[in-house]
């Protein structure tokens, strides 16, 4: 009854259908976390205080968006893995000389490894604040804590310019791949995914920076 | 460029993947070819390669071509790492050596795929691309005898898209420059081009479905974006004929009454 779903979704159509949708909605999901922290420089971080304090409100509403949250990373980093692997297996024997000279760039062929280290750095993330013991008792005080410690500040640096290589290619592609595809549109959208790159990498990446060089405890 | 010295020979060093069977392990051979025309074609070059390896009693290396003229799509040479070599539009049968310089070092390789198995030398077996057609490539409506001038209304948009698409020679350049190996550009162009004319409406939603299945089959890698195949087409598809699949492909899935 529902093979035709199964069908569709092993095939490579719609495999990259499936991996641009599950990238656009994490996008969505980028977009509120980096308006979330957005709040961490209003009235000195109450703001952020005041916003975890309203995402906690939600209560079990808000177990159910982790939950669609996790779903989402997971089937992006499944097929991440599938369509790598059956990709390096299309083409076992490699040319002795390779010269590019279409769209490839370095954020294309790294997808793979950027999205690995974003992986990475999600882990590490999420033991720093969610699952860290006292973070629901003053959140903007423990992203103080964190973020001004500079070994831990370098790798949120880090981290935010990985993501932004990682949407470079990402972003353009995922409309590509979801047939999203017209004149009109891919003008915009060749701009567009640098400038949504550009965007998160400075964003997320302004937080470490603040609280690395310009922060001090007693303000 | 030494396109001038239309008089002029240059020499020329080959680097060309020799492999004797489908099986046998290959392996680059060099060759020095002197007396080089710029006047002559990549393949004419290779001919009078062939000739005097024949003269001296070796086996000639093996390429496919047919028409030379740029419309079969046999010819299919990775040249210095590009399918059908440095000029942008051109097969490589349309390659002339007044593009290359005395003493170049060429590199000549044969399209890499695992769907496109080698079979001797530069000739690789792209009868994948057949049974992808086979899958569905094609209208089988009765065409008749040709029926009267307009009437039957094609925009003029979606014919010049269809003809675009049409273009395709069937050459497996895009695999071959493709990172994955992928056959997205190929299937793509023969869907967009009947799915954009009237007549290959009947067959619209069972056609993408079964050529996506037939390329998925035949090992093909998945497709990721990077857009080297539209650049290294030597008809200059566009990739949005990709995007126009993919939107035919899910189309296709939610709308068709199959459920298997
Ligand atoms: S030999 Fe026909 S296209 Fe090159």
């Amino acid at each position: 009854m529902l093979r035709w779903i199964g069908n569709a979704l092993n095939s490579s159509v719609g495999k990259k259908i499936v991996m641009g949708l599950t990238g656009l909605l994490l996008v969505g999901f980028l977009v509120e976390h980096l308006h979330g922290n957005l709040k961490l420089y209003e009235g000195d971080g109450t703001g952020f205080n005041e916003y975890v304090e309203f995402l906690q409100g939600f209560g079990p509403l808000l177990v159910l968006a982790e939950l669609g949250l996790v779903a989402l990373f997971l089937c992006h980093i499944f097929l991440a893995l599938r369509l790598t692997l059956e990709n390096r297996q299309a083409r076992k024997h490699r040319y002795a000389v390779r010269n590019n000279r279409g769209k490839e760039s370095f954020g294309s062929v790294s997808m793979f490894a950027t999205g690995a280290l974003i992986l990475g750095y999600l882990i590490k993330h999420l033991i720093d604040y969610r699952f860290a013991d006292g973070f629901f008792d003053d959140p903007k005080g423990a992203v103080a804590n964190t973020l001004s410690q500079p070994g831990n500040a370098v790798i949120y640096m880090i981290a935010a310019v990985v993501l932004g290589v990682h949407l470079s290619h990402g972003f353009r592609s995922a409309f590509q791949s979801i047939g999203a595809s017209h004149p009109k549109l891919d003008a915009i959208l060749d701009k567009a995914g640098i400038a949504v790159a550009v965007f998160f990498a400075v964003g997320f990446g302004s937080f470490p920076v603040y609280y690395l060089f310009f922060w001090s405890p007693s303000s | 460029m030494s396109g001038d010295a239309s008089h002029e020979t240059m020499r020329i060093t080959l680097k060309v993947w020799r492999q004797s069977n489908a099986e046998a392990d290959g392996r680059i051979e060099t060759y020095h070819v002197s007396d080089v025309s710029p006047h002559m074609s990549f393949l004419e070059m290779l001919d009078v390669v062939n000739e005097r390896l024949l003269g001296q009693g070796k086996d000639p290396i093996a390429f496919d071509h047919d028409c030379r003229e740029g419309i079969c799509g046999a010819c299919s040479l990775m040249i210095d790492g590009r399918a059908h070599g440095p000029e942008a539009e051109t097969t490589a049968c349309q390659l002339h050596m007044r593009h290359y310089n005395d003493g170049d070092t060429i590199h000549v390789e044969p399209w890499r795929a695992n769907a496109f198995p080698v079979v001797r030398d530069l000739v690789v077996d792209r009868s994948a691309f057949d049974r992808i057609i086979a899958a569905g490539g094609f209208v089988s409506t009765p065409a008749g005898s040709a029926c009267d001038a307009n009437s039957l209304p094609i925009a003029k948009e979606n014919a010049e898209l269809a003809m675009d698409a049409a273009a395709c020679i069937g050459c497996g350049a895009c695999v071959a420059a493709c990172p994955n190996a992928a056959a997205m550009l190929f299937t793509s162009a023969k869907v967009a081009h009947l799915s954009l004319l009237p007549q290959g409406q009947p067959e619209r939603d069972a056609r993408v479905i079964a050529m996506v299945d037939a390329m998925d089959d035949e090992g093909f890698g998945n497709c990721t974006n990077h857009f080297e195949c539209m650049a290294a087409c030597p008809k200059g598809i566009s990739v949005e004929n990709i995007a126009r699949m993919n939107r035919e492909y899910l189309r296709a899935s939610l709308v068709s009454r199959s459920v298997e």
